[in-house]
């Protein structure tokens, strides 16, 4: 007798192929015949959808696939999900009360929707605010609603402020917020940092951890004043950061202009500009100074798969040195845990 | 794995003098007024009461003739609140909620001075689970604001471990704080309920699933704390022939709100004489006009039918001032059918033009409003050519993908700054 589990990833090549073609009907159908042979919501949720995402963000990693189509491909996801979502739906509501939602700047709402899935399964009344959702409506929502519990979701650094705005919505109403995403890392420290009551790395660490939070939670204490102000002129001049970085790094030119490898390159720089400006800004909050060696680690991988010489990767740190040069703390980070900073 | 963060380090203790007392409260006061909701004011009290106030904490709220109870167990996890429908107007918790007076109470068990507890905590269970087996000291004060005693806080202390008058002070100080919040809370929550009521029916709708196309759609209000604003969008119809419309009234806010829930209807109740969009709008311009209102309101319509020859879907298009949908064919061509039309509301007796749109399967159709190409952003207005040079990387995409991102980029483009209210609708003509 096959588990559910097995039924599940003989069932997964052709829920990747619906994700490579964009067939939302086709995804949605793999998730609904699977609900129907017994597979648990949760298995779907871990073992298929999120696990093909996974795989979508290495196709893209490796330049095998463009931005519009990774986009394409989570569309399929998210409307599977949303079929889980709806089966989960008839459950009955048998805990408390729980927001799940991204903060401003986080549009990948997929896994902020598997969490949201995932607990009412497990009987939990849950108010999901989807991709994006700005403090002051998130605190709208709780004055409105009284939840028990908020739970944020934030897979990229760009994105770390907003998370820690929503701590401050959620604590300051005394409502514990647990904290979990890709760009919280892979232990506690970021979140703690951002004075989440509790970090969750997934579903499973989520429905877990929720059992155990306080009824009533302190409000966060504040950023350190230095860091938050370098984070705040960061944020400020983003834009203006991120041009001049691109103006005099520009890997591209190692490709003659107009050829493919040219353009596909000169888009990818952008994300890596954005990126390590991101992760800088991440790193002030959290101090947490692997933000910047992992940033370095992926900027590599995805310039290195489309060819980029060596010399042209590192030349990213001594330019994002120089840039720094009014932000202190940000360079202090840099040097001590970007490759190659000096 | 234990995954909870530990922030509270020691416990709090009772304040010792003047300046214990004064940090309590400045400590508490914020964390009071942090939320308004009744409930997690509640909970936010009973928090901060034990152990300052007392070993435990029971929040009355008075109700009509009733009271509520709540509590929390000793790990802090509140107790489910009990409603006690009458509560008898001579006792203790009665008299505080009559005059708002304090009452101090010496618990015996088993003595006369149980029926006083009994008066002051009107719940058996919770009496048990408050003072336990042994003598006690129970304090309530009224949790008075604005000239009106809303509720009362009853404090249990062990034996020997009485009220001074200090306490007593601090206590009534505490409660006035907590009170304050809880009367702004519930006065909160009242409009709420009125305004939540009235605002039903000016939501975004849910989308119907119809046969033989996919619909999807986005809504982003200008003002971030409200649901309601003035776009609007909408679909109705019956399988082989729906409409869908996207609108966008003068004005924001509120009071646009109010219009587009006239408009939506007016639209709906006209479609279902003539669902041909010129007629549509002929009919919501004739009752717009007809109110001799200054408001306006610019629609694009689209009527959707099953191809006459069986493959693809029939567009029938009009607009009211508003820009044509834009059509994404599957190979990533973007057309704009050709096509005026006069806002809707000013000028009487107008008539619309119509264009017809073969959708083949695979194309797909988007209906958007003004907040997506007059996003102002650093680099100048989002545009009508950022759009069209978005879209061709979306062929055939879901519906619902081609809203994200459009609202994405337009989102990216305003980096945080203010914005009209943005509506997106997104048709896919089905394989």
């Amino acid at each position: 007798m096959t588990t559910t589990t097995e039924t599940a990833g003989l069932a997964f090549p052709r829920f990747e192929r619906a994700l490579a073609v964009g067939d939302a009907g086709e995804g949605v159908g793999v998730v609904d015949e699977l609900l129907d042979r017994g597979v648990e919501p949760t298995v779907l949720l871990l073992d298929v959808i999120s696990e093909a995402q996974r795989r979508i963000g290495e196709r893209w990693q490796r330049g095998e696939w463009s931005v519009a189509q990774e986009h394409i491909a989570t569309g399929v996801s998210v409307a599977a999900t949303e079929a889980i979502a709806r089966w989960v739906r008839r459950l009955p509501v048998t805990r408390g009360r729980i927001v799940v939602g991204c903060a401003e700047r986080e549009w990948h709402s997929l896994p902020a929707l598997v969490i949201a899935t995932g607990l009412r399964e497990r009987g939990w009344n849950v108010a999901y605010l989807g991709a994006c959702t700005p403090a002051s409506r998130l605190s709208a929502y709780l004055h409105d609603a009284g939840p028990d519990a908020v739970a944020v979701s934030c897979s990229v650094a760009w994105a770390l402020p907003g998370t820690r705005q929503f701590v401050e919505a959620g604590t300051s109403a005394g409502i514990p917020v647990i904290a979990g995403g890709i760009a919280l890392g892979a232990d506690d420290t970021r979140a703690r940092a951002l004075g989440a009551t509790a970090w969750a790395p997934g579903l499973r660490e989520a429905a877990d951890v929720v059992e155990t939070l306080p009824a009533v939670v302190e409000p966060a204490r504040p950023l350190g004043a230095e860091e938050l102000a370098e984070q705040r002129g960061l944020e400020l001049n983003h834009r203006t950061l991120v041009e001049t970085l691109r103006r005099r790094w520009r890997p591209q030119d190692t490709f003659t202009e107009g050829t493919p490898e040219h353009s596909d390159i000169a888009v990818v720089v952008g994300d890596c500009a954005e990126q390590s400006l991101c992760a800088l800004q991440g790193a002030l909050l959290t101090g947490d100074g692997r933000l910047l060696g992992d940033t370095a680690t992926w900027v590599r991988s995805v310039l290195s798969a489309r060819r980029v010489p060596e010399a042209r990767v590192t030349a990213l740190a001594t330019e994002l040195g120089l840039l720094l040069r009014d932000y202190p703390r940000a360079a202090a980070l840099l040097r001590a845990h970007w490759p190659g900073a000096a | 794995m234990d995954t909870a963060l530990d922030h509270a380090g020691e416990p709090p203790s009772r304040p010792a003098g003047h300046r214990g007392e004064a940090a309590f409260l400045l400590d508490a006061s914020p964390q009071l007024a942090g939320s308004l909701n009744v409930r997690r004011i509640v909970l936010n009290a009973l928090r901060l009461a034990v152990p300052v106030l007392g070993d435990r904490a029971v929040l009355a709220l008075f109700d009509g003739r009733g009271v509520t109870l709540s509590a929390c167990d000793t790990d802090g996890a509140p107790l489910p609140p009990v409603l006690v429908p009458r509560l008898a107007e001579d006792s203790a918790l009665g008299r505080i909620r009559r005059a708002g007076r304090p009452e101090l109470l010496h618990v015996v068990p088993g003595a006369g001075s149980a029926d006083g507890f009994a008066g002051l905590l009107p719940d058996a269970g919770l009496r048990a689970s408050m003072a336990g087996p042994g003598p006690a000291e129970v304090l309530g004060v009224g949790l008075t604001a604005r000239g009106s005693t809303a509720g009362a806080l009853i404090a249990v202390r062990g034996e020997g471990q009485g009220f001074t008058r200090a306490d007593l002070a601090l206590a009534e100080e505490f409660a006035r704080h907590a009170a304050v919040t809880l009367d702004a809370a519930r006065l909160y929550e009242e409009r709420r309920h009125v305004a939540t009521t009235l605002q039903a029916s000016l939501r975004p709708p849910e989308l119907p699933s119809v046969p033989g196309v996919r619909v999807a759609a986005r809504y982003r209000t200008g003002q971030e704390r409200l649901d309601i604003g003035g776009d609007f969008y909408d679909v109705h119809g019956g399988p082989g022939d729906i409409s869908v419309v996207v609108g966008d009234v003068c004005g924001k806010g509120v009071e646009a709100a109010v219009l587009t829930g006239k408009a939506r209807q007016t639209i709906k109740t006209a479609a279902r004489f003539d669902r041909s969009p010129a007629a549509i709008l002929a009919a919501l311009n004739d009752v717009l006009y007809a109110d001799r209102s200054d408001r306006f309101v610019t629609v694009a319509c689209a009527r959707l039918r099953p191809a006459p020859d069986g493959a693809g879907t029939l567009a029938t298009i009009a607009v009211a001032g508003h820009p044509p949908p834009l059509v994404l064919r599957r190979d990533g061509t973007v057309e704009e059918p050709e096509l005026a039309g006069t806002l809707a509301g000013v000028l009487p007796d107008l008539r619309y033009e119509e264009a017809a749109v073969l959708l083949e399967p695979g194309d797909a159709m988007l209906l958007y409003t003004d907040g997506v190409y007059e996003a102002h952003g650093r680099d100048g207005l989002f545009g009508q050519d950022r759009l069209r040079a978005l879209l061709p990387g979306y062929a055939g995409a879901s519906p619902e993908t081609l809203c994200e991102i459009v609202e994405q980029r337009v989102m990216e483009h305003l980096d945080g700054r203010g914005h009209d209210d943005i509506a997106l609708l997104a048709v896919r003509c089905g394989e």
